[in-house]
């Protein structure tokens, strides 16, 4: 009996070291992945109503245009992966119920991975045959999934003409993708607290005088001990400060594609910031360490946020009452650019799928940008300005406050390029050094400067600040 | 035919010995595919700019390790880990010997109840216990501020961003030690005490000149696995600080994982490794050379 056991035990022990070896996992994370499966249902699409197999469906689309009654891959049922990092399920699962209701034949497998897993999991996935045919991108991972990606087979100049910033995204003559929305830094401010201090709509300010005068009004002390913040910036400012530089009439990169951050520019930036809490006292770097959640906290009266930040706060502090304004510029005048703006990236097509796979990842896409209730939905649901230019007045948009700051001023915001996360991991650890560390602006500066080049010297990174609309005006 | 059944005896039946021998040879290729591999191909990759995710391997000779060996970063994280890795292991001994002895005592009820409370932050998730420790350093609503009524930024302010991994660490870990050293107590001779206590030896000298000396093989067994688990640490960095603020909490093992994860230089990554592998191989013998001598006298 026991050498029965014994010969079992040994026999899984084997079989367990051959269940381990074999390709490279083009299978979902072990984190739970959220296979679904699209319905096949018929979905509300531009009609209430389900059409009648007879009925044709209206072509949809302006310039890039989606017939949704030419079948795909000859009617035969398929199946493809979608990948996409965690927090926007339900978006996804729209999208792929959309198009499964046009082509019942298609399953579109949904995979989710956490953020952190999918940028290496994602590559090597796309090595094999048996990765996703199509996939969310983020354009900060751009050096790592562009060998992989296959050209849009829309037109590169019908893309120019539909959405802001493709002409940026153009790679020998093609695009591989671009964005459907733009997010840039906004100031956001609590409304209470704003008419607590006696403040009104006209009190907006333009300028960071202006600006640091509010955050000196609406900062609270009791005895002596801070318990409103006027402004804080604790927690990691550096997607901010990439982009105060554009005020200065600055550019972030210089001709050589090389990083410059040691300028009288970024000092200017980085000084204001540290005379803020120094001088002005409208915060302390132990008042909280994350100015997001203390303003949703009731504690913070103004911080800087991406447009993300809208949705963020509306679904964790729905208690917290606030509303936008654009960055402010160091004088009334308008600057060379207001920031830098990023992008919300379109999808990605896997060269290596198979053939078949790759077209119906293809006929997403086009579907994808040629819709514009989708693309409306994707906006809304990140709360980013579109890129498509039919959607640019849409009312519903221009509600979300973070997306109405940026309509007056869209083609005074600039695209540095898909930026490596490198520049902004390494200018964080550079303002912890200046602000909690008490390093030497210079010092730090040019620290980070050394670092972020060294890693760029690997990269393949161009910088689109070139292709701005109002380049000429940068310094020189 | 005596002396070949006694031979048979002495090595088992047929079927023992297949049986060990599958045993074995499965051991000897679990290891071979899962340690062996994966470091002779590490150690390759250390001499190439290597990024797995983008299939790009180009050699580079010897400039990783010089990397490595110029990088102000790399000797900061080495002496942070040094300290780090000292203090939490002495804190944890000398945390583990007292309440051990205190367990052990003839007054303490429950002793098994105590046990299981000491002994459950060690079997939590690392990562769970981060997460809950990130909002008791909290400067503003954090429990430690209030019960210390302190107004430090223990995670923000460099003089004590350490300090917080290694209060972590000590709280999750203390335990272990707990445990392993009562064992440790338990196993030891009754008579020397009855000898210690009629030759009027207090309750201190019995535990100097008893207990601590017994206890040394013990001690030196946790003393051994701490520091070579605490060369290791990277996950309270990861979710506390990120190295920061700037780079003054940088473990190595967190330098490490920056580079191969977050930047994706794997050859970079592979030299860092293999150099802190030589340096816990070096301790580790150490170690064992005095453990040896240890228990030659």
């Amino acid at each position: 009996m026991k050498k029965i056991f014994s010969l079992v035990l040994a026999f899984t022990l084997m079989l367990s070291l051959a269940a381990c070896s074999g390709a490279p996992a083009s299978q979902p994370s072990s984190s739970a992945p959220a296979t679904q499966e699209s319905s096949s249902a018929p979905a509300t699409q531009e009609s209430s109503s389900a059409p009648a197999p007879s009925q044709e469906l209206p072509s949809i689309g302006n310039v890039i245009q989606y017939n949704p009654n030419q079948p795909v891959n000859d009617g035969k049922d398929i199946s493809i992966e979608l990948w996409y990092w965690t927090g926007a399920a339900n978006l996804f699962q729209s999208l792929a119920d959309k198009y499964a209701a046009i082509h019942p034949n298609v399953t579109i497998k949904l995979v989710e991975n956490p953020w952190e897993d999918y940028w290496t999991k994602l590559p090597l996935a796309l090595q094999g045959k048996d990765g996703p045919a199509i996939f969310n991108v983020h354009n900060s991972q751009h050096d790592n999934l562009i060998g992989y990606m296959a050209p849009y087979d829309i037109p590169v100049a019908d893309m120019e003409k539909e959405f802001v910033g493709a002409t940026g995204h153009i790679i020998d003559g093609k695009i591989y993708y671009t964005d459907y929305g733009l997010m840039t830094a906004t100031a956001y401010y609590n409304t209470k607290m704003w008419e607590a201090a006696g403040l009104t709509d006209k009190d907006i300010p333009k300028t960071w005088d202006q600006f640091r005068e509010i955050a000196k009004k609406l900062t609270i002390r009791k005895d002596g001990k801070l318990v409103q913040a006027g402004f804080s910036y604790n927690g990691g400012i550096q997607g901010d400060v990439l982009g105060m530089n554009y005020q200065y009439g600055q550019n972030l990169f210089a001709a050589d594609n090389k990083v410059s951050l040691n300028n009288e520019a970024m000092k200017n930036v980085i000084q204001r910031l540290k005379d803020m809490y120094a001088v002005d006292g409208v915060c302390e770097y132990n008042f909280g360490n994350n100015s997001g959640d203390n303003f949703g906290q009731g504690t913070v009266a103004m911080f800087l946020g991406w447009g993300f930040m809208t949705n963020v706060l509306k679904q964790n502090f729905p208690d917290t009452t606030f509303d936008c304004f654009e960055i402010p510029t160091p004088a009334e005048s308008v600057p060379y650019a207001y920031h830098r703006y990023n992008g919300e990236s379109t999808f990605g097509v896997n060269k290596n799928a198979p053939a078949e796979q790759q077209a119906i990842a293809q006929d997403i896409i086009r579907f994808f940008l040629a819709n514009d209730a989708i693309q409306k939905e994707f906006c809304l649901a990140n709360a980013v300005f579109p890129a498509k230019g039919t959607l640019k007045a849409d009312a519903d948009l221009l509600k979300v406050p973070s997306i109405a700051v940026l309509a007056d001023h869209i083609d005074r915001y600039i695209w540095p390029g898909p930026m490596p996360s490198t520049v902004e991991n390494n200018v964080k650890i550079m303002l912890e050094d200046i602000f909690y560390n008490k390093a030497d602006i210079t010092k730090a500066l040019t620290n980070a400067e050394t670092t972020i080049n060294k890693d760029l010297a690997n990269l393949k990174f161009t910088s689109q600040e070139p292709m701005y609309k109002y380049a000429s005006e940068a310094k020189k | 035919m005596a002396h070949r059944s006694n031979e048979k005896n002495a090595l088992g039946s047929r079927s023992e010995i297949i049986l060990r021998n599958i045993m074995v040879i499965s051991l000897i290729a679990f290891f071979t595919v899962f340690f062996v591999i994966p470091i002779i191909m590490a150690l390759v990759g250390s001499f190439f700019q290597w990024n797995p995710l983008k299939l790009q391997f180009n050699f580079l000779g010897i400039e990783n390790w010089k990397g490595v060996f110029t990088s102000e970063l790399f000797w900061r994280s080495m002496g942070n880990t040094i300290v780090f890795a000292v203090a939490a292991t002495v804190f944890r001994v000398i945390l583990g010997l007292a309440l051990s002895h205190a367990l052990y005592s003839r007054l303490i009820r429950h002793k098994t109840l105590y046990r299981t409370f000491y002994y459950l932050p060690t079997i939590t998730p690392m990562i769970a216990v981060a997460f809950v420790w990130k909002f008791i350093f909290d400067p503003q609503l954090g429990l430690l501020n209030k019960i210390l009524n302190s107004d430090i930024n223990w995670l923000f302010d460099d003089r004590y961003a350490l300090i917080a991994i290694l209060i972590l660490t000590i709280w999750k870990d203390f335990g272990y030690a707990v445990v392993i050293l009562l064992g440790g107590m338990y196993s030891l001779p009754k008579d020397c005490y009855e000898a210690a206590e009629i030759d009027g030896a207090g309750a201190w000298q019995r535990f100097w000149r008893l207990t601590l000396p017994l206890l040394k093989p013990t001690i030196l067994f946790i003393v051994i696995t701490s520091l070579i688990s605490y060369f290791q640490t990277y996950i309270p960095v990861m979710v506390l600080t990120q190295g920061g603020p700037g780079t003054q909490t940088y473990l190595a093992t967190y330098l490490i994982y920056d580079e191969a994860f977050v930047k994706y230089n794997f050859g970079y990554a592979s030299a860092l490794s293999f150099v802190l592998f030589l340096f816990i191989a070096v301790l580790t013998g150490i170690s064992f050379k005095v453990s040896g001598k240890n228990n030659a006298s």
